[in-house]
């Protein structure tokens, strides 16, 4: 940033002097100025004020009081927060897997040209542009327990009707479920990293006689391994903040808490009941929480060898 | 010939026998044509449910049987959410955002993009990686605070405080696109049209942007998508219902009768129509076999 200070400020001192000519790299820099700065209010000073906030108590109204770790302690202690942790846990456990995996399976699915496929590949990435509000409507009408178009058809097949949202033992599915249909990028990225891998490679396995489990499972799954685990890393991140329209709109944490998720709580701790303080504290606690997931798998890649060199 | 030939032969051999072999003939036909097009269905299973819920007459109890498509379809329920609450302002409100949001975002997001790639090796590189880790940061983690500081500059309940995004480039994800795509463009040339005395921004503006419009197609779709979806930022900025933009509408929509589906399901549609409509206009440029990042 000092760097970037620096040239702005050459850059103005040559426009006073010669206001027509600008060096090409003060220029550019210029150019950068919007991002950067942007960036450094949008995303830096927030973190940063979270940080500083998480050990006060502040209601917006009056200043900030200094508390040390206390909201840490009173965080700890509240059934609430060790419940939404462990709702958020029980999403991501299911659901980056299931997002990974799917979205995978679907790019090895689609990979080659060939007729239709470019149908197929946009009808599997259309769910993920439906706006966050009206997907979660539509599911809540999907999973709806007694006129929803799922237990209709469950119930046509004879099948037993679960209560869904209804029901604290199953509510936490659908939103495991309807994730698993927002693939879209993880999709897109893998089909571009296929398109990537040497077609050489494959070949070279069919002259060996390889199956094609095993020319996928010794020759482009190390290939891939990179990309999939970068998703796995950036899913862990964004599965924290993805239950939170589906929550709020379809279930509001209810029935006893089952869907209180970790985005949710924080939302209401901070705009239902002016704890700031102890919102940035559980802001700070989910990112320590996805960190330590990252790091636990990042070893677990890295034990098995596959992430040497990320 | 030589030893790598006569191989080649003898693979093709084995992979047209394979061909021949009846069980996997029917295997290919599974993988090749039955499994996407029900996977393609099962995708587009909750839009058509949606619509089909959408389009049910006013006054019908709710199916019970399973409805593939609508038995009397009616627009009625269209009509219905304009009535129950001021949508047509709540559009205006969307579109203002976006007409804002949109151009800021291609001129900042390409201006960043242009220049990371014109910039020497280091400075290049750190950036990039900085973009990179700033996609991972999710909004939920920022949002309280962020709000704060909004709040304290007096930027809450008004539309821009929606658009101020746009000011750095929307997403990171638009500046890295950009980014590719200038560092694609035949090495030096920029430099050479500066060189003949032209300035930066001219440069940027007219030999990079005119060279670059796929991406700028594809950044101005994902741009419109993001900001007419939008359902967080308007939930917490806003407080003047007169500035409601269409995503809380249709959330104020669910509050006023959480039960009334078809109703539901048509302002669903209505929020998710343009979205879908202008992916499916640009939607080679992400899926087809170049690709945005081409070969």
């Amino acid at each position: 940033m000092e760097h970037t200070a620096a040239v702005v400020i050459e850059a103005l001192h040559r426009i006073r002097l010669h206001p027509v000519a600008l060096s090409w790299r003060a220029g550019l820099w210029l150019l950068l100025l919007p991002y950067l700065v942007g960036t450094l209010l949008l995303v830096g000073l927030p973190a940063l004020l979270s940080a500083v906030l998480a050990f006060t108590s502040y209601d917006a109204l009056t200043p900030p009081v200094f508390v040390g770790f206390t909201n840490f302690r009173l965080l700890a202690a509240d059934p609430m927060v060790t419940t939404a942790i462990g709702n958020s846990l029980f999403f991501i456990v299911l659901a980056v897997p299931l997002r990974v995996l799917g979205a995978l399976g679907l790019a090895l699915l689609l990979r080659r040209p060939r007729r239709g496929v470019g149908a197929y590949r946009a009808a599997v990435y259309l769910p993920t542009v439906i706006p966050d509000v009206a997907f979660a409507l539509i599911w809540l009408w999907i999973f709806n327990p007694l006129y929803g178009p799922l237990n209709v058809a469950l119930g046509a097949l004879g099948l037993p009707q679960p209560g869904w949202l209804a029901d604290a033992g199953t509510a936490r599915f659908p939103f495991v479920f309807m994730a698993a249909f927002q693939i879209g990028e993880g999709f897109v990225v893998l089909l571009a990293a296929l398109r990537g891998l040497p077609r050489e490679y494959e070949d070279a396995g069919a002259v060996d006689g390889a199956g094609r489990w095993a020319a996928f499972r010794y020759l482009t799954l190390p290939l891939l391994l990179p990309w999939l685990a970068l998703l796995t890393f950036r899913d862990v991140i964004l599965s924290f903040q993805w239950t939170f329209t589906p929550s709020i709109v379809m279930t509001g944490g209810d029935p006893y808490y089952s869907t209180l998720f970790l985005p949710l709580l924080i939302y209401e701790e901070a705009f239902d009941g002016f704890r700031f303080g102890a919102g940035s504290a559980l802001m700070l606690i989910t990112f320590l929480l996805s960190a330590a997931i990252i790091g636990a798998i990042y070893l677990l890649f890295r034990q098995r060898g596959y992430v040497a060199d990320v | 010939m030589s030893e790598p030939g006569r191989a080649r032969g003898r693979g093709r051999g084995l992979l047209t026998g394979r061909q021949r072999d009846p069980g996997l003939t029917g295997r290919r036909l599974l993988t090749g044509q039955l499994l996407p097009l029900l996977l393609a269905a099962l995708f587009l299973l909750p839009l058509l449910w949606m619509i089909t819920a959408s389009l049910r007459g006013p006054g019908l109890p709710p199916p019970r049987s399973i409805e593939w498509l609508p038995t009397s379809p009616s627009p009625a329920n269209y009509g219905e959410v304009f009535e129950l609450l001021p949508f047509g302002r709540y559009l205006l409100n969307s579109l203002a955002v976006v007409a804002l949001a949109l151009p800021l975002t291609i001129i900042t997001a390409s201006a960043a993009g242009f220049a990371m790639a014109q910039l020497e090796r280091r400075s290049r590189s750190a950036l990039v990686v900085l973009s990179v880790a700033l996609l991972l940061v999710p909004v939920t983690a920022l949002w309280l605070t962020r709000f704060l500081l909004f709040s304290w500059v007096g930027l809450t309940d008004s539309l821009l405080a929606l658009v101020v995004p746009a000011l750095a480039g929307s997403s990171p994800l638009f500046v890295l696109l950009y980014y590719w795509t200038f560092r694609r463009a035949q090495p030096g040339i920029f430099e050479m049209a500066h060189l003949d005395g032209a300035e930066v921004f001219t440069v940027w503006r007219r030999i990079a942007l005119p060279n670059a419009v796929p991406t700028t197609i594809a950044v101005a779709v994902l741009t419109f998508i993001l900001y007419w979806s939008d359902f967080i930022s308007p939930l917490l900025y806003l407080r003047d219902q007169g500035l409601y933009t269409l995503p809380l509408g249709l959330r104020q929509l669910q509050q006023l009768d959480p039960t009334g589906w078809p109703v539901l399901m048509a302002g669903a549609v209505m929020l998710t129509l343009p979205a879908v409509l202008f992916f499916l206009l640009v939607q080679h440029l992400f899926l087809g076999e170049r690709g945005l990042r081409g070969r």
